[in-house]
């Protein structure tokens, strides 16, 4: 009977054991659900509505499908904002990722310095998004900006261009100073990945002859999945959302020519047009969440198949 | 010319509250005397609470809406604001229909306080000319340019003068996003000429601005200067934010900018160049841009002081006032009244004026001539640089503002867009 009244005691301490994590999870599950998943839910409802600025004189009215009707029909190009939406996350990544994944290589080794080098790429991303526009917006004016001023004081007035305004060269502009702001971001994930791959497989690795890109393609990427997957995780995420470095460089411009999602979103939210700009949000809400579900999946797999 | 007289004194607001709501930048301090004296004369107090513009809209509408409205509000009025903006006067404004002030707003003005025939606010502003082209009359003069262009042909040939010499002809701030517009609708004067009830019929949803032959002729006159370098290198990528030191440098010869603004070059820049003020030649156009709009106070109807709210209407529209705002306005040279006071016209100003015909001032600027126009003005500037890249057709630019201009419509449920 005593030993039964032992189990019976260890056993709520144990249920207790279990319980206890929960709480914890509660406050935290509550404020998400408060003011993340609530006014998400509340956005895709006022999606199908006409809410407006002028909601409060005129009542609140359920539209069915109109506004996305009108984001694929309209003269407006909505429809383009959203292909650069994806045009931008796929090139952003990779105008990041490689580039900081050699670095980050470089900076492993023993470089002198290299511990200034990491600080000095990694500044950037800590600068604000607007800091970042003015700067950059002043760099890069065709009349007096300095890139300009510095191609023509050494000679090379040919390369000039109009950085922001012309066609060719606005969304190579904006690649290039979100590639200087990520960079470092991007270079610190790997430099993590890099420190947790033991020496002992390039030291075997040497042993058998491998070159530094044997090294790099039979060690180091496959050591690296966990790094690679952070960095495609968030630079998706971060390329769908994307509004403040297009919105402090361009606005959109020159005409639309760099309008992505966020930007018409923030035109509509201005405009008064609630219904429309939470139609467009809620375009980008489904497509992040089908992204990521197949992101956390494949990841999912490939952790299975590990194990 | 009219003069008004205050509400006599007996003592009947004596220690009341006259509480007015107002965008800044509205009134800023060259009401501050007015209300000083106001305050003087009837032993009440204003309690004036100033909002930063960008959140101004959403606290009026919430306080009209929710009954807290302050005594007095103001909002940014044209002739068709309004109804959209108030949405329902009889509901939220006092009705002034009748006051002995009316008459001190000229007749175009008062379209802008008026519903139907109901008068609900009180418009003061100045009538300077506003985005006029500004040039540099010793440049013109030096360049062998004897006369100011009053065709596009002109302008045209004056431009390649000009650009001959290396310097810009018109600088043209296209970055700011909301500057190069102004040269299609400040001359709305042209297309009304042209099609001679083309406001009444956008205004009805009789006409479109598609398809409208002047404002083609208009949007491919200002790519045609595009393309031909005529705006500056890159106008696409320049703000205005060094425009007074391109004046002073020679730089460049004329953009489109108020009167004042030439007070500014001289500022900043020291110059010793004379300059002076022309019609936008665009669309061979005469027309004066005539606009009516501008901040204007309304009494709020829910008010329980409406009596002092009309002793202050009154007391503005005194000579004495207004002679006041005025001189307490350094940046408006003019206030666009019925009434006998000092006017300080700048002489660049009145020699402009003597060149334009009176019987060419009648016509409102087309964004505050024409509803819903105006709330698109951002978006067509953007279209207009697309139009100029050469990735949209200028019809396409009119197009979409057809279709803006409907939602706007149908989102304020007017029927003649059912």
């Amino acid at each position: 009977m005593e030993t039964c009244a032992i189990f019976k005691r260890r056993e709520a301490v144990l249920n207790k054991k279990k319980i206890y994590p929960q709480w914890f999870v509660i406050i935290p599950l509550l404020l998400y659900i408060l003011f993340f998943l609530f006014p998400s839910l509340m956005g895709v409802f006022y999606s199908f509505t006409d809410w407006s600025s002028r909601t409060a004189m005129n009542g609140l009215h359920f539209v069915g499908l109109q506004n996305y009707t009108d984001i694929f029909t309209s003269n407006k190009d909505y429809t383009s904002g959203i292909l650069n939406t994806f045009r931008f996350t796929i090139i952003s990544n990779i105008v990041k990722i490689i580039p900081a994944l050699f670095l980050a290589i470089m900076l492993q080794e023993g470089l002198k310095g290299k511990g200034i080098y990491r600080t000095l790429f990694y500044l950037p991303s800590i600068l604000p998004f607007v800091i970042i526009g003015l700067v950059f917006r002043s760099i890069l004016n065709y009349n007096n900006g300095l890139l300009n001023a510095s191609l023509d004081a050494i000679g090379l007035g040919i390369l000039k261009q109009k950085w922001l305004s012309d066609l060719g060269t606005v969304w190579g502009s904006i690649f290039g100073v979100d590639a200087w702001r990520g960079i470092g971001y991007v270079m610190t994930i790997f430099l993590a990945g890099l420190n947790a791959i033991p020496k002992d497989y390039y030291e075997a690795a040497e042993i058998d002859g491998a070159n530094f890109w044997h090294k790099l393609w039979y060690v180091t990427l496959p050591m690296m999945k966990g790094a690679i997957m952070i960095n495609l995780v968030f630079g998706i995420t971060y390329g769908l959302k994307v509004f403040d470095i297009i919105y402090v460089l361009t606005n959109g411009g020159p005409g639309h020519a760099t309008e992505v999602i966020t930007t018409y979103a923030f035109q509509l939210y201005s405009e008064g047009q609630y219904g429309m700009s939470t139609a467009l949000n809620t375009i980008l809400l489904l497509v992040t969440a089908v992204i990521g579900v197949a992101i956390v999946k494949v990841m999912s797999r490939k952790e299975a198949g590990q194990s | 010319m009219l003069t008004i007289e205050e509400v006599p004194n007996t003592d009947q607001f004596k220690g009341q509250e006259l509480s007015i709501l107002v965008s800044a930048g509205w009134m800023d301090n060259r009401y501050d005397a007015t209300i000083s004296r106001f305050e003087d004369t009837y032993g009440c107090t204003v309690d004036l609470q100033t909002i930063p513009a960008d959140q101004y809209s959403d606290i009026l509408q919430s306080d009209l809406e929710n009954g807290t409205c302050p005594d007095i509000f103001w909002i940014q009025s044209n002739p068709f604001a309004i109804d959209s903006v108030i949405v329902d006067p009889e509901k939220y404004c006092i009705d002034f229909s009748g006051a002995d002030w009316q008459n001190v707003m000229p007749t175009s003005r008062q379209a802008s306080c008026m519903s139907g025939d109901k008068l609900y606010g009180l418009q003061i502003w100045h009538n300077s000319p506003e985005y006029v082209m500004v040039y540099n009359k010793t440049l013109f003069n030096e360049l062998g340019i004897t006369s100011v262009p009053t065709t596009y042909d002109d302008l045209k040939k004056d431009c390649a003068t000009i650009a001959a010499k290396g310097i810009t002809p018109w600088f043209m701030p296209g970055a700011d996003g909301w500057q190069h517009q102004l040269s299609f609708f400040q001359i709305g004067g042209v297309y009304q000429e042209d099609q001679p009830t083309l406001y009444d019929d956008l205004n009805n949803n009789k006409a479109t601005f598609a398809d409208n032959k002047k404002m083609l002729e208009v949007l491919g006159q200002f790519k045609e200067l595009s393309d031909a370098g005529y705006f500056g290198e890159d106008w696409i990528g320049t703000d205005s934010t060094n425009m007074s030191n391109e004046f002073g440098d020679r730089k460049c010869a004329m953009a489109m900018a108020n009167s004042s603004f030439i007070k500014q070059i001289q500022d900043d820049t020291g110059t010793k160049d004379e300059y002076g003020l022309f019609l936008i030649p665009l669309g061979d156009n005469t027309w004066y841009p005539t606009n009516p709009a501008g901040p204007t106070m309304f009494g709020y109807k829910g008010t329980k002081n409406a009596d002092l709210v009309k002793a202050f209407f009154q007391f503005v529209c005194t000579p004495d006032s207004l002679q006041e705002i005025l001189d307490n306005s350094p940046a408006y040279t003019n206030l666009d009244v019925n009434v006998n006071i000092e006017q300080h016209w700048l002489p660049e100003e009145e020699e402009f004026m003597k060149t334009v015909d009176p019987s060419k001032m009648g016509i409102s600027v087309l964004q505050t001539g024409t509803k819903y126009t105006n709330d698109y003005w951002m978006d067509f500037g953007a279209d207009m640089v697309s139009f100029c890249q050469g990735t949209m057709e200028a019809n396409d630019v009119l197009k979409n503002m057809d279709t803006n201009r409907a939602k706007s419509a149908k989102t304020a449920g007017d029927p003649n867009w059912k």
